[in-house]
């Protein structure tokens, strides 16, 4: 049954890395519902992805792997529900 | 005069040599040891081109004939040598011409670096010519890739792509290199070698907590059975695994791409996995208690119908890839780590122990597959099939040759006959099945073992695919031994359109060229074989011939590849002989 899930993902900040994330959720075909990128405030070079997903558990675990394989992506964490996604985009929001 | 003494002086200051990002990026392949490049020059990489020119001594370059036969031959000898294979493409079609050998590479775990001109930096994302987004075209094809438009930055990507592709679960890199950034000049440098990345932990610590719950299980199991696939010839594990496999007693099957990790004459190999593997070991997995898969990441080929698939099993899942367990098959015990370690401990904690009845009832089911399909395959009358050819080569060769197999028919044959006995003797295009990957990975096997026998056995379809690269066995005269199995069929579709789909034989059928005239017109001695009585001495005289050879073994247009999984069916419901129906 599919559901919401928060992803939390923080990376390195290169040009590819928001299309490296995005292909391994559209291979899957994942559904986003909102989504909130930046980088952070005090190094460029780092930054983070915040997506409100729509998606069974057992494919959010596959995809969970499937993004801490890439390169640049240092901590992934998963959050069932929509309440982490609109405190952390808050958050992102109020550093900008 | 002023002036005069103070470019004088300047002259006399010590400064460090300049050198372009192109003799910046030859002396990081040196420094990573590369000694083969498989490439194709273009405008967007001519100055890497033109850089070589003056490295002749250290690297040597194979122009082949299609950048699709670059990354394969890259491929061929990463495989056989267990180094980084290096190919080169320009931009544009060049770089996209590479797309299916990354897509190889990346499924089947091989560890390649391409690097591809790109135009100038400024140039980028205004439809230049020979412009393409080559990182996101290779984005998902690859284990990871990069845009570098400094000279600054080339050693240090270089360095980055050699650690990622042969660190954990080996794959391809592309290092994608604006021409600005090839003709700038930087002073001279000092290579560093990548050995961590912040955020990439390739190599997992194994737990010994997973090691001694596998162990649990295994001591306690009546019928245990070991699936090995390549992950165990990639760690260097093979002699690990027989002393694991002799001490428990637990029998070993193999995937197709583990095949060569165990020896095929050993007591506890029980055979060949998968839709055209073996009748005991596909039967089988439906009745062992444990299973225990290494290196391996049960591809659908494999398991048939996964709902069906070992449900009565506890399954101990060995793998370097996190992501890997779980994904298919629901794992008891997971072990995270690489295979040679995992295994080094798992001897430690498990028991002696003996399979005999249990090993027999492989033997007793491969016996029946043995009557009813291999003896006839052997001892045919009529028309010659590939069966009987792939046995005598690997007879005549004592299964000691690298075999690099396409895709089809022939290679499924080739994987059930041929008695393979050492890792990377076995190369063949798994995950991707990849059609036209044989001859060129041959010609990078070849160079990658040039002592070795190197035999690419291939179809007449897959020949034709990358047909070209006989430009290259001519030019470097590399003695590389092929062998085309021609049915005139693009014979596998065409075994399926006779079982599922009544024998409607849509555009398999092939009108195929004189190959022998062909081969000869590359200036490559070429036979061909149509009488069984002529067979075994053509295959001698082509292992035998020093130079490059090319045999054609015309085999019957309508043989079918048995015993097989069909499609949807579970592994313990593989058929041995066509439904009567068709």
């Amino acid at each position: 049954m599919k559901q919401e899930f928060t992803l939390i993902l923080y990376a390195d900040n290169n040009f590819s890395v928001l299309n490296r994330i995005i292909n391994i959720l559209n291979r899957r075909r994942v559904r986003i519902k909102k989504m909130m990128a930046h980088e952070n405030e005090d190094d460029f070079r780092r930054g983070g992805v915040v997506m409100l997903l729509f998606v069974t558990p057992d494919l959010m675990e596959k995809v969970k792997l499937q993004l801490e394989k890439l390169i640049e992506v240092e901590n992934v964490t998963i959050q069932e529900g929509s309440a982490a996604y609109f405190e952390q985009s808050e958050r992102i929001v109020d550093v900008d | 005069m002023d002036a005069l003494l103070t470019k004088t002086e300047a002259l006399v200051v010590p400064t460090k040599k300049k050198i372009s990002g192109s003799e910046v990026l030859l002396r990081s392949l040196v420094a990573e040891k590369v000694t083969t490049l498989f490439g194709y020059p273009g405008g967007a990489i001519m100055p890497v081109y033109d850089a070589l020119y003056g490295y002749a001594d250290q690297l040597t370059h194979i122009l082949v004939r299609h950048e699709q036969g670059a990354v394969h031959a890259a491929q061929g000898f990463a495989r056989v040598s267990g180094r980084v294979g290096v190919a080169l493409a320009t931009s544009g079609p060049g770089a996209t011409n590479l797309v299916t050998g990354l897509a190889d590479a990346l499924i089947d775990s091989t560890p390649i670096v391409c690097i591809t001109g790109q135009v100038f930096a400024h140039l980028l994302g205004t439809d230049a010519f020979q412009e393409i987004d080559v990182v996101n075209t290779t984005l998902p094809v690859t284990k990871w890739n990069v845009q570098v438009t400094e000279a600054k930055d080339i050693a240090p990507a270089v360095a980055k792509a050699f650690y990622i592709a042969r660190s954990g679960r080996p794959g391809p890199v592309l290092i994608d290199i604006t021409k600005n950034a090839q003709n700038e000049l930087i002073e001279e440098f000092e290579y560093k070698h990548c050995e961590s990345i912040r955020t990439y932990k390739p190599s997992p610590v194994l737990q010994i907590s997973q090691i001694e719950a596998a162990a649990k299980l295994i001591n306690s199991a009546k019928k245990p059975y070991i699936l090995a696939g390549q992950g165990n010839i990639l760690s260097g594990a093979t002699k690990e695994l027989v002393e694991f496999s002799e001490k428990t007693g637990i029998p070993v099957a193999c995937t197709l791409l583990g095949l060569g990790g165990f020896p095929t004459d050993h007591p506890n190999y029980v055979g060949f996995l998968g839709m055209h593997g073996n009748y005991g070991p596909n039967v089988l997995t439906n009745d062992c208690d444990v299973l225990i898969g290494i290196g391996m990441r049960f591809d659908d080929r494999v398991t048939g119908n996964v709902s069906k698939y070992a449900r009565q099993a506890k399954v101990i899942h060995i793998d370097i890839d996190k992501a890997e367990i779980n994904k298919i098959i629901k794992t008891e015990v997971a072990v995270l780590a690489d295979a040679k370690e995992a295994l080094q401990s798992l001897i430690k904690k498990c028991d002696a122990n003996k399979h005999t009845e249990w090993i027999d009832k492989f033997r007793a089911l491969n016996e029946i597959e043995n009557e009813k399909i291999v003896r006839k395959e052997f001892n045919p009358s009529g028309e010659l099939v590939m069966g009987e050819v792939i046995h005598l080569l690997s007879e005549m060769t004592k299964g000691e040759a690298v075999i690099v197999t396409d895709v089809g028919q022939h290679q499924m044959t080739t994987s059930r006959y041929y008695e393979y006995k050492k890792p990377r003797t076995n190369i063949t295009s798994g995950g991707a099945g990849t059609m036209g990957f044989a001859l060129p990975a041959a010609i990078g096997a070849k160079l990658a073992g040039p002592e070795k026998q190197v035999v690419a056995v291939i179809g007449d379809g897959g020949f034709q695919m990358t047909i070209q690269e006989l430009g290259t066995v001519m030019q470097y005269k590399v003695p590389v031994k092929i062998l085309v199995l021609n049915n005139n069929f693009l014979g596998m579709v065409r075994q399926w359109q006779q079982l599922f789909h009544e024998k409607r034989y849509s555009f398999t059928e092939m009108d195929n060229p004189d190959f022998v005239k062909l081969a000869e017109s590359y200036r490559i001695k070429a036979r061909k074989v149509e009488k069984r009585e002529e067979l075994q001495s053509a295959i001698r005289e082509m292992l035998e011939a020093k130079s490059s050879y090319f045999l054609e073994v015309v085999v019957g247009k309508e043989d079918n590849v048995f015993p097989m999984v069909p499609a949807g069916a579970s592994v313990s419901d593989i058929i041995l002989e066509a439904p009567t129906s068709v």
